[in-house]
């Protein structure tokens, strides 16, 4: 698993520019799946057709977002410092002083300008240093509209706990891609869908969710815990099993899918917490409003440092959400 | 029925948006036969539909949500203790010391905790205390409680209804319950027949959250026209003129950028001929309703948005009066048995 | 209007840009732009009164976009002594408002008005340093009396600034006035299609162009033609704020106001597709038509919509760099119009390139 996830996170793909990590995906999707393809907004689908008789078997639409926060060239100074724009809901406190890597493999350090105060970080004070001597070398290198992302990484540390970046939400990825392996023969048909520009907005999986008109959508992504120094008061602790999400402030879970999901957490001795998150949003929203609306229901891992350089999490909550998403698909 | 016992009953409902199928066989008893079907849609909305009898009638959407503001529940303490989160906008000035029922396993009766003057810090009144930390005092204890409560559960206003003078009511629960009360009423007491096309009230889940379930629940419809019916602010001693519409006057129709201009202007005509007792209001860009979500789904519905005016709206006791409702009961007959509507807006 | 009275190049923008059509009142436009478009190629509204041309091919859909409706303001009430109080549709800056003329009215009838502000000599030292709300305003029609007032505007009515359309600078190189945002895509779009209709044969791609309502407020009615139309690939026509102006800093400007059309990378509402971005400047590039790139994550359009209805669509936004957007006289350089007509002209005629 371990090695899966590093696989999976250390593929730079910020919203809107997913391909390279869907290449990785994909890769592991093809052998499980029945067809893999990607859509007009860049989501990757697999689908797993089910052993039920065709009419009998439900549409269940599995979705972690392959996107990550980072960043976009949008203009080259004289002297080849670069300036840029946030993809995503960057915090510029974390972002700053850190190595960044281009989609070229180019790497560069994103610094805030000389004497920039920690409550004025904003996006237009910062630039890239590439170590360029001048505009001309930095083109050279560089060109506007390139990305880039703060340098991916995954350290181990102690117990089954793990940091890095992004874990946001390639751990939902890796999840998904774990599920598929133990669930060769689904009685339903399984989309698992990585989507695109989550970031941004929740954008892929609407129109993911549109095309597919899901009975049961799932959704697998990080959330917030209140376990460490100065958290707000919250149930979620790193290490407490999957979060059956109850609501964030874009959705309201269909309350008897929350149920179904406890209960058979409850029945397979799956360590589980209830989520109630009073911020923040997922795809879950995006594929509950679409078309006609469906039922909804999100598997969250409890992550502590969301969008830092070291999102940490605990395998035992990955295997958790492993556990109770094969349970689900292989429910009678 | 009359149409005050129809408002209380429906009002009385839990509907908490998010949990609005909670009550759907009390709602589905009070609907009776009035319906020849109720479809609750994924998304919790009911769609009730009522036809015509005849053939390739035009389809009209009546939109007028179902849920209600409320809590949820987020820690249980100590003591009995529950910790909350609101559901839709509350006012948190309004929370302390109100009477509240607990939507468990049973439901459970509870108190929203205040701090009495005496042990008040000097200038604490004077702040305002964020929900997360409120409690509401159950009289349970932890152990005895968590049988029936757990994370999520959903809390709302006591129901209890008051007459007030001039035929006016309070309670909790009318926005926007009163308005979809006042659709029943008015379908119970027409004939099929004068029915300009067959009917979909729909009592949409999720509004208060933001407009959610009157969105998916049209583009499930696809009406060929709609009428969204909401409530609105009712004059106050601390509401300003274009704001606020007095009691006992009438309902509003909306103008507004954000529906259709025609279907508009034919309604006014409409409530007028219908000797409708109504105002007309700017609401320029943002109706703040379900009419802005229902005009823009699939390939574009045309859409009129009343309202009822409403004093203390998302409080413990809203009030409203039966002839404003009543008004509003008459604009919908009207408008659902307008066959010159039908004709201009079936596609 | 008959058909021998088609205006083009600069004589069709200014009859755009002069029509009454604030957001939800779009009617005269939708007008003009079907007279305009008669015997050139079919046109059809939606439910929403969105105007839909159709030139048909074989090939992907693809769906042009410009929006017909203009900020404007709307009339909440009128008081005793016959002034309007009004409220705004659409972003409008208080600060452009004071002092302007304007239409009152409907699609149907309008009359002049003015809007009304204190003189400075009755404003207290503080109130002169501070921008006035939009409910302090009132328009004045000249009406002495409620009575009076009601006779000729009712509550509900519209008002757009009434503040014409010229050209003007070195050689007339600049244009200003109202609505430029976003008849200037309408124009386009107008102008594309007749040359694609006169230029017949067979053609690779099937074309939509949505001159669309309500952009302004937001209830986009773009989001419901696109569902309609269900296209493959949607370009945008729209203007975008430029700060070229004095003081800003390089990487602020946003774009350059003579540099043609701005293609955005990224915006508030919308990550543009990739590959459609580089078509677009490689097709300005090769046929010698200035574009450029938008420096500047700011604003957003119908893209915002389009690019999520149904199962998605890709989109592109060209915009014309525009400065002074949402008041009375918005300005851009006149050659970005046909610039931006000749990019579009372009990407069609190689649209199989795309890959």
């Amino acid at each position: 698993m371990l090695e899966l996830i590093k696989k999976i996170v250390k593929a730079p793909a910020i919203s809107g520019r997913e391909t390279a990590v869907a290449d990785v995906i994909r890769a592991q999707m093809e052998s499980l799946c029945d067809e893999v393809y990607r859509d007009k907004l860049g989501n990757l689908i697999a689908l797993k057709r089910g052993s039920a008789p065709e009419g009998e078997r439900k549409k269940i639409m599995l979705a972690a977002h392959m996107d990550e926060i980072g960043f976009l060239v949008t203009f080259i100074e004289d002297n080849g410092f670069i300036r840029l724009a946030p993809i995503g809901g960057i915090n510029f406190v974390a972002a700053a002083y850190t190595t960044v890597v281009f989609e070229s493999g180019l790497k560069g350090v994103l610094v805030p300008e000389s004497g920039t105060k920690a409550d004025a970080m904003t996006f237009d004070r910062f630039y890239v240093d590439i170590g360029a001597k001048d505009k001309k070398e930095a083109q050279r290198r560089v060109k506007i509209g390139d990305y880039f992302v703060v340098e991916p990484s995954v350290t181990r540390l102690c117990g089954k706990r793990i940091a890095g970046r992004p874990m946001d939400d390639r751990i939902g990825c890796a999840i998904m891609v774990e599920a598929a392996r133990r669930v060769p023969a689904p009685r339903d048909d399984v989309y698992y869908v990585f989507t695109a520009q989550e970031e941004v907005g929740c954008r892929g999986a609407k129109t993911a969710a549109f095309a597919i008109a899901p009975d049961v959508a799932l959704a697998y992504d990080v959330t917030g815990t209140g376990d460490t120094i100065g958290a707000k008061p919250m149930a979620i602790k790193v290490g407490d099993g999957a979060a059956i999400k109850i609501k964030d402030s874009s959705v309201i879970c269909t309350p008897a899918f929350v149920a179904e999901l406890t209960d058979l957490a409850r029945a397979e001795k799956i360590p589980h917490q209830l989520e109630i998150l009073p911020y923040g949003g997922t795809d879950t929203s995006s594929m509950q409003m679409a078309g006609s609306g469906c039922v909804a229901g999100c598997l969250s891992i409890p992550t502590r440092y969301i969008h830092s350089g070291v999102e940490m999490i605990d395998l035992g909550d990955v295997e958790a959400c492993v556990a109770l998403t094969a349970a689900y698909l292989n429910r009678t | 029925m009359e149409l005050k016992q129809r408002i209380t009953q429906m009002a009385g409902l839990m509907s908490i948006s998010g949990y609005e199928t909670y009550d759907r066989a009390a709602l589905t008893e009070q609907l009776g036969d009035i319906f020849d079907e109720v479809i609750t849609d994924p998304m919790g909305s009911h769609i009730c539909i009522r036809r015509c009898g005849r053939p390739g009638a035009p389809k009209i959407l009546i939109d007028a949500h179902f849920d209600e503001i409320g809590m949820m529940v987020t820690q249980i303490l100590e003591g009995g203790f529950l910790r909350v989160l609101n559901l839709g906008g509350i006012d948190t000035r309004i929370l302390q010391a109100g009477e509240v029922i607990i939507y468990g396993e049973k439901p459970i009766y509870g108190i929203i905790g205040s701090t009495p003057p005496h042990l008040q810090k000097p200038d604490e009144a004077k702040k305002l205390k964020p929900i997360d930390e409120l409690f509401i005092d159950t009289g349970y204890d932890k152990e005895e409680l968590e049988k029936y409560v757990r994370l999520g559960t959903p809390v709302g206003f006591l129901p209890a209804y008051t007459e007030l003078l001039g035929g006016k009511l309070a309670g909790k629960g009318f926005d926007d319950k009163a308005c979809a009360a006042a659709a029943v009423h008015a379908l119970a007491g027409m004939d099929r027949a004068d029915q300009a096309g067959d009917v979909y009230l729909l009592l949409a889940s999720q509004e208060e959250v933001g407009l959610r379930g009157g969105e998916t629940g049209a583009v499930g419809i696809d009406p060929d026209y709609a009428l969204v019916i909401d409530v609105t602010h009712g004059s106050a001693p601390d509401t300003k003129k274009d704001e606020a519409f007095p009691l006992g006057e009438g309902i509003t129709i909306s103008l507004s950028a954000a529906t259709d201009l025609r279907l508009t202007r034919r309604t006014v005509e409409l409530a007028r001929e219908a000797g409708i007792k109504f105002t007309r209001v700017v609401e320029a860009a943002n109706t703040g309703t379900d009419a802005n979500v229902t005009q823009l789904v699939r390939c574009g519905i045309p859409t009129v948005l009343a309202s009822l005016p409403l004093r203390s709206m998302h409080t413990y006791n809203e009030v409203l009066s039966i002839s404003d409702a009543e008004e509003l009961v008459k604009l919908i007959s009207a408008f659902v048995g307008d066959t010159r509507i039908a004709e201009d807006f079936a596609r | 209007m008959t058909t021998e009275n088609k205006l083009s190049g600069m004589e069709l923008l200014r009859a755009l840009c002069l029509e009454f059509g604030p957001t939800g009142c779009e009617h005269n436009v939708a007008a003009l732009i079907e007279a305009q478009l008669k015997g050139v190629c079919e046109v059809k509204r939606d439910r929403m009164d969105n105007v839909l041309a159709h030139l048909p091919g074989s090939g992907p859909r693809i769906m042009l976009s410009a929006h017909m409706d203009e900020v404007g303001m709307m009339i909440t009430s009128i008081d005793d002594k016959g002034y309007l109080r009004f409220t705004n549709v659409g972003g409008i800056d208080t600060r452009v408002l004071c002092g302007r003329r304007v239409q009152v009215g409907t699609a149907e009838h309008r009359i002049p008005g003015v809007i009304g502000a204190k003189a400075i000599h009755l404003q207290s030292a503080e109130a002169r340093t501070k921008s006035t709300l939009v409910n302090e305003l009132y328009i004045d029609i000249g009406a002495d009396s409620r009575e009076e007032a009601e006779k000729y505007v009712d509550i509900g009515d519209f008002a757009t600034f009434d503040t014409g359309f010229g050209l003007y600078g070195q050689d007339d190189r600049q244009m200003r006035g109202k609505a430029i945002d976003d008849r200037l895509g309408c124009a386009v779009m107008i102008e594309v299609l007749r040359a694609l209709a006169e230029e017949g044969g067979e053609r690779s791609y099937d074309l939509w162009c949505a001159f669309s309502v309500r952009e302004e407020i937001g209830k986009s009615g773009a989001r419901v033609a696109a569902y309609g139309i269900d296209p493959e690939f949607a370009i945008v026509l729209e203007t975008t704020a430029v700060g070229d102006i004095p003081g800003a800093s390089p990487a602020a400007r946003v774009a350059e106001i003579e540099g043609g059309g701005v293609i955005s990378l990224v915006d508030r509402s919308t990550i543009y597709d990739t590959a459609l971005v580089n078509f677009a400047m490689e097709c300005g590039r090769a046929g010698n038509i200035p574009c450029q790139l938008k420096r500047y994550v700011s604003g957003g359009n119908d893209a915002g919509h389009i690019h999520k209805t149904g199962d998605g669509v890709r989109c592109l936004a060209i915009s014309a760099p525009t400065r002074y957007l949402h008041s009375g006289n918005c300005v851009t350089a006149a050659a970005n119009y046909d610039h931006i007509r000749d990019l579009v002209l372009a990407m069609l005629n190689r649209w199989d390139e795309l890959n």
